[in-house]
């Protein structure tokens, strides 16, 4: 018994046609019809034969006769010429191929038409085609709202020009586009960075495209911001701050359009400057005398009112947005101890502080000041009282001008040194004169020019600092205040003290957009 | 060494040096500016080359060279340029409906060539070991005979047995009607027609002398179709998958058409 | 339970006589004419007597002035006697291919390869009008069954042509039918009442057994006229000399094996399995002495071994191959330790051949070749075999089963094969669409055949060295596109007479009906279908070679040379 398939035979008088695209209904029978489906799948079987009229010499009917290929048949054509044995027409069937052809054609208009529909649809077009989530800033009704009032497209057309033009504005666009489709070698020579047409919408809102030097050249804003990432826009990170501050030849660049020569920065643990504060040696111009350690570790330092020692904390108070710390007030944080008292006799009595011509009015004053204090001290003899102070000062300092005098100019720090009287418990400090602490000089006629302290507040101008972020963090780490005699001190760390902190070891945050920022204002004056 | 092992190695060899090549050019130059420009045109060149192979299929009177050449470079070309696309999309994953319809209609045409290749390398040898040979469409004409002659023999002017009869209307009558068991033969499973012919051999303790005969040209029958169905199932399997293939490379290259001209025309020369 | 055997009757020798028509009155008119009042009916076996072969192996043909008898290029089995009237030789220049029903042929230019895109005919088998209208000078008249082409202006060709005329009692067609060549010459009837006496090879090769004189002039005019150049061209004689060739063209014996023909009755005999090499006429038997080399000239032998029982194929052999150079060359050297003949020869279908005795080789050709041309020594059976004569090797190389298999089948034949590999094929019918392509939407071939293991050799015409398609066309249609070259058929004058189609032993060549570009079918007078034959031709007109090779994706199809056994096994072996 042969488990043969049944025709390991061939066909011996027929070809397969497998370039046709539809086969006879019947072959699945078994009984293909001879004609075989037209190219266009119609069923051509007819019938068996084709009569032809025979017409014999000296007839004028002639008669008709079967012409069927395996012999005639018995009956014969019917009288109108037509064959007595109809095929029954079949269904053509289409072939595998066939099929796959329909479906390509499906394939390919189904793509076009669900491209032309939503494409054309621009809600479901910009949702369709987006390669990504827009930032929240660029999205929502307030984008939306102050898009319309800068007059700019809606939708996708606030920034892309191509943006609610329809498949053909898109088209319009690409084949407009700078650098253009088959522009491939302007497309592999761009340079990174260089500002693109895109970068004009950004303008619009964003105006200005402050460089952080004025003669740096211009960077496209899609370099470092990229669209598109989700609802919040990604991060700057180091590699686009390296792609300038990285390149030596682009710094060296800079350095000859005037600019400060930088060496290239890579990483801030690894190669970034000491601060400029520390190489160029700067010293603090501020005019009043202050000795850090002696406030600080002083054995004649008193308590302050509350019991505890003097720190840092009560001369140094951050400011509101706890970023920087509020100058140093006479008021509040001098006079507990600096009482300007002038009197070692009266201590109550204190000069005023900030301006001199108050401080002249107030000398010049004097048996008024005193008459004062009498009246709340010793009601009953105020004249008394006066005349009794007048005279000690007078025998202490000399007249009225040298006591001016003195006050203004003194620099001594020796002479009658009183203990006089507690004030809520704080020692008097020594007030010699206000040139103890202050700058003094000399107008012309003889009245005293103070110079009016300096407290600056920022001294790395080009970096962000926020000192609520660093609250846990010891004063004394970072500012060396305990070993600093001269106000001339700056007292800032150094980049390695940052660095303990702000690198890979450290683990704290070290890239540049940390302390820097790319776009500011103009620069502050130093 | 056969000619097919030397076109095994010349491809896989080739495949490498590429492969290596492209990575290394990647690493190199994946900073630049425009660089997914340049990786989507060297993308899109491959696309084109390995579609100009149904072009040469469609002009097999022109002596463009053997098809059996351009199907070698059609095949490494197109595992290299699935590393194309890889690389083009910098190793990830796309973003938004339009990019992820793209790299789907890819995915699935660079897929189902992979899987029409291993088809086409190894369901031909399982065809010619089962011995016999069949044209696929005179299958159907083939099965319709093997039909008919099953019926006659089993409800046929000279079957006389109920026996045989009533086993054909519960359980032959089906197998014999139309294709069958094709996940089956795709697999290599003999399950189905094996379960057939156990019962017809179950059947012969109650068959007379003659109807055993009987039952013994049946089962022949059986094996003939179920041999049909083999050539058939491999056969289908061999152009299916071109299905797939074919008309999604239209749809993959009207997509395409369409990324490039999107790409160009909302950048605004930005990368 | 066994199938009973199928009893077929072998077949005689006379089971169809070449024309039943024959009379007692032909017969003896025929026994009066010369050269058969010559013969000595005596001379020849009971068996194959003068009187029947004459009756059974010839037939007499009548012949209208102007009509062609045989055209150059064309196949035939028959010599041809002239009994009454003239005819004429065309000598030169040829006549022109459309006189012979041939086209003339060129590669298809740039313009038509391109129109191919989207000229095709919608519907299948479309004859073109061009080709109806085609006048080519010859026109065919039917004669009771048979067709007859004639040329129409026998006057302006025998002004442009040299022609020589022949007369009553000439010879002429002898070595074309018994060697199978071409025709070299085309012949027309010079004259109304020609008459001819066709004889077919069968009858010529045993006259010549039994007739001495026939033998002798047969001899005489093979040797003069084919043999001298075609031993000149044969390699093993390069060394020798004119007068050494001479010799060696005199001692020359030529013979013709084969007891039928290829068509017909062998097809039936295969199919019945009934076909053995041990049935097959021995023309060298293993363990004979050598008697001389074998030089095949036409037709194939088998190379065989006794095995077991019965005969184990080892090779078989072509036109131009030489058999037993090993065995003579080995006696020459080694004169105390001799060997017979190790193989046997086996003639399968026709075969022609020359035989050198070894005496010739022996004095004049083995000492000529210098001593690296000599084969190697034959080994005895229990020596150690290094490496096997080539015989064996090539069996070794392509495999048992499928040595068998295309010997069986004779498909050493074709010298463009087309063989499919079934391990690689997958059946997607490219091949099919691309011949297709180049015929007008309309395949050759047919993508099966038989098949063993992995091989199948699909119905693709072969394009045979033996093409016995061209024997018996009448109008010339089925031809040879140049010498050696590509069998082809011209649909413009073809009849669909189906004789080709009957002959072609390996269903290459099927009948189409032809139709109009609606799709009807085209029909003559009576209302009949007009069929022509179609086959592969090999591409002939387009460029780059058969379409159908240069499709295959997977390299599974190829159109191979199996005159020998090289490119098989290079192929599978690849």
């Amino acid at each position: 018994m042969s488990e043969r398939l049944p025709a390991p035979d061939f066909d011996a008088q027929n070809y397969a046609r497998p370039n046709q695209n539809w086969i006879c209904g019947h072959a699945c029978d078994g009984n293909a019809c001879r004609p075989g489906p037209d190219a266009k799948g119609r069923c051509c079987a007819t019938a068996e034969c084709k009569p032809v009229l025979e017409l014999k010499p000296g007839e004028t009917k002639g008669r008709w006769k079967c012409t069927r290929t395996g012999g005639a048949c018995e009956a014969g054509p019917l009288p109108d010429g037509s064959c007595c044995r109809p095929i029954a027409k079949c269904s053509p069937v289409p072939t595998l191929r066939w099929w796959r052809g329909r479906l390509t054609l499906a394939v390919i208009a189904a793509s076009c038409a669900v491209l032309l529909v939503v494409l054309g649809n621009p809600p479901w077009r910009n949702n369709f085609i987006s390669p990504g989530e827009i930032s929240q800033p660029h999205s929502g009704e307030a984008f939306t709202a102050l898009a319309a009032t800068n007059q700019l497209n809606q939708g996708c057309g606030a920034c892309h020009v191509a943006g609610n033009t329809g498949p053909r504005g898109m088209v319009h666009a690409a084949l407009h586009a700078d650098p253009g489709i088959l522009d491939l070698k302007k497309l592999a020579m761009a340079h990174a960075a260089t500002p693109t047409a895109i970068d004009e919408s950004c303008l619009k809102c964003h105006a200005g495209r402050n460089m952080h030097q004025p003669s740096a050249p211009p960077v496209s804003c899609s370099f470092c911001h990229m669209e598109h990432q989700g609802r919040m826009m990604a991060a700057t990170t180091d590699a686009n701050c390296n792609f300038c501050h990285g390149d030596a030849t682009k710094m060296a660049v800079a350095a000859g359009a005037g600019n400060v020569s930088e060496p290239p920065i890579h990483h801030f643990a690894e190669d970034h400057p000491q601060f400029r504060f520390i190489t160029e040696k700067l010293r603090d111009p501020d005019t009043l005398k202050f000795n850090h350690q002696l406030h600080l570790t002083g054995a004649t330092i008193p308590n302050l009112p509350g019991g505890q020692k003097l720190d840092c904390a009560f001369c140094h108070q951050p400011d509101a947005a706890g970023a920087f710390m509020k100058p140093v007030a006479f008021e509040k944080n001098c006079r507990v101890c600096h009482s300007l008292q002038f009197d070692p006799e009266t201590p109550q009595l204190m000069l005023p502080h900030g301006n001199a011509d108050f401080v002249s009015a107030y000398l010049r004053s004097l048996p008024k000041q005193y008459a004062t204090l009498a009246a709340k001290e010793n009601p009953a003899d105020v004249n008394g009282f006066v005349t009794a102070k007048l005279a000690g000062l007078r025998t202490q300092f000399g007249s009225g001008e040298d006591l001016e005098r003195r006050i203004f100019f003194s620099t001594a720090t020796f002479g009658p040194e009183a203990q006089v009287g507690e004030l809520s418990g704080a020692t008097r400090a020594l007030f010699p004169g206000c040139a103890y602490c202050h700058e003094v000089k000399a107008a012309a006629g003889g009245s005293p020019q103070i110079t009016k302290p300096v407290q600056t507040e920022h001294w790395l101008a080009q970096a962000k600092f926020n000192h609520a972020k660093h609250l846990n963090i010891n004063c004394a780490q970072c500012h060396d205040a305990v070993h600093s005699k001269d106000t001339a001190d700056i007292l800032l760390p150094a980049q390695e003290s940052c660095a303990t902190c702000h690198s890979p070891r450290g683990g704290v945050a070290d890239t540049c957009a940390e302390c820097h920022t790319y776009h500011k204002p103009p620069l502050l004056a130093r | 060494m056969t000619r097919f092992h030397r076109q095994l190695c010349a491809g896989l060899i080739a495949l490498i040096i590429a492969t290596a090549g492209a990575l290394w050019l990647n690493a190199k130059y994946s900073a630049l500016a425009n660089y997914a420009y340049l990786t989507g045109w060297a993308l899109l060149a491959g696309m084109f080359v390995l579609t100009i192979y149904n072009v040469r299929k469609k002009l097999p009177f022109l002596p463009l060279g053997k098809s059996e050449t351009w199907l070698q470079i059609h095949i490494y070309l197109g595992f290299f340029t699935t590393l194309l696309f890889l690389i083009h999309l910098k190793f990830g994953l796309p973003h938004g409906w339009f990019e992820i319809v793209l790299a789907w209609l890819f995915v699935l045409v660079s897929g189902s060539g992979m899987v029409g290749l291993f088809f086409s390398r190894v369901l031909p040898r399982r065809l010619a070991t089962r011995g016999g040979e069949v044209i696929f469409e005179k299958i159907p004409a083939l099965r319709h005979g093997v039909k008919t002659a099953a019926e006659e023999l089993a409800l046929g002017k000279d079957a006389k047995s109920p026996v045989i009869a009533e086993f054909y209307a519960k359980r032959l009558a089906v197998f014999f009607s139309g294709p069958k068991n094709f996940w089956h033969h795709l697999v290599e499973s003999r399950r189905a027609a094996g379960a057939l012919l156990a019962e017809l051999e179950d059947l012969r303790r109650f068959a007379t002398e003659a109807d055993r005969e009987k039952i013994g040209k049946l089962e022949a029958l059986v094996r003939q179709k179920d041999g049909l169905d083999y050539h058939r199932a491999l056969q289908l399997a061999l152009k299916l998958w071109l299905f797939v293939h074919i008309p999604l490379t239209y749809g993959l290259m009207i997509f395409t058409i369409l990324h490039v001209v999107m790409v160009f025309g909302f950048s605004g020369g930005a990368r | 339970m066994p199938d009973a055997p199928t009893i077929l009757e072998r077949p005689q020798r006379w089971d169809a006589a070449f024309d039943a028509n024959m009379t007692d009155e032909d017969v003896n008119r025929l026994l009066f004419t010369a050269p058969f009042s010559g013969m000595d009916a005596e001379k020849f076996p009971k068996r194959t007597p003068l009187r029947e072969i004459i009756r059974n192996d010839m037939r007499i043909l009548k012949f209208r002035k102007g009509e062609i008898i045989m055209r150059q290029g064309d196949y035939g089995t028959s010599a041809f006697l002239i009994l009454q009237g003239a005819a004429r030789v065309v000598l030169k220049p040829d006549l022109a291919p459309s006189l012979l029903g041939r086209q003339a042929t060129g590669k298809k230019g740039v313009f038509r390869t391109l129109a191919q895109l989207w000229n095709r005919s919608r519907a299948p088998e479309v004859l073109p009008r061009s080709i109806l209208g085609q006048s080519s000078g010859v026109s065919a008249r039917q004669n009771e069954n048979e067709t007859r082409v004639f040329l129409q202006d026998v006057p302006r060709i025998l002004d442009q042509h040299r022609t020589a005329q022949m007369t009553g009692g000439e010879f002429f067609g002898e070595i074309a039918a018994l060697s199978r060549m071409a025709r070299t010459s085309t012949i027309f009837a010079d004259s109304d009442d020609a008459e001819l006496l066709e004889i077919r090879w069968q009858g010529l090769r045993d006259l010549m057994k039994y007739d001495d004189a026939l033998r002798t002039h047969i001899n005489k005019i093979y040797r003069e006229r084919a043999l001298a150049s075609y031993l000149r061209a044969t390699p093993l004689f390069k060394y020798l000399s004119k007068e050494q060739l001479d010799h060696v063209a005199e001692a020359v014996e030529f013979s013709t094996f084969g007891d039928y023909d290829w068509s017909g009755e062998y097809k039936r005999l295969a199919q019945s399995g009934s076909v053995r090499p041990e049935k097959e006429p021995v023309i060298v038997g293993q363990g004979d002495y050598p008697n001389g080399i074998v030089l095949l000239r036409a037709g194939f032998a088998r190379v065989s071994q006794k095995f077991g029982g019965g005969e184990r194929t080892l090779n078989y052999i072509g036109a131009g191959q030489i058999f037993g150079l090993n065995e003579i060359a080995h006696n020459w050297r080694n004169k105390d330790a001799t060997t017979n003949m190790q193989f046997s020869l086996r003639a399968i279908g026709y075969t022609h051949l020359l035989i050198v005795p070894t005496r010739v080789m022996e004095d004049i050709v083995l000492p000529s070749l210098p001593k690296n041309e000599l084969p190697p020594p034959v080994a005895k059976a229990d020596d150690d075999i290094d490496s096997p004569p080539p015989e064996i090797a090539t069996r070794e190389k392509v495999g048992a089963e499928i040595l068998e298999f295309l010997t069986e089948n004779r498909f050493f034949n074709g010298t463009a094969t087309m063989v499919i590999d079934l391990d690689r094929c997958t059946r997607c019918d490219d091949c099919v669409r691309a011949c297709a392509s180049t015929h007008d939407n309309n395949p050759r071939f047919l993508r099966h055949g038989p098949s063993a293991g992995r091989l199948m050799i699909a119905n693709a015409c072969m394009h045979c060295a033996d093409p016995v398609c061209m024997i018996g066309c009448p109008t010339g249609a089925i031809h040879r596109e140049s010498f050696a070259g590509q069998v082809v058929i011209n649909p413009a004058t073809c009849i669909g007479c189906k004789s080709c189609f009957t002959n072609c032993p390996y269903d290459a060549i099927r009948m189409v009906e032809a139709r109009d570009e609606r799709g009807e079918f085209l029909v003559d007078q009576e209302m009949k279908p007009i069929a022509k034959a179609t086959k592969c031709d090999l591409c002939v007109e387009n460029h780059g070679g058969p379409a159908c090779e240069r499709a295959c994706p997977h390299g599974a199809l190829t159109r191979m040379n199996l005159n020998n056994l090289d490119s098989l096994s290079k192929w599978l072996k690849l």
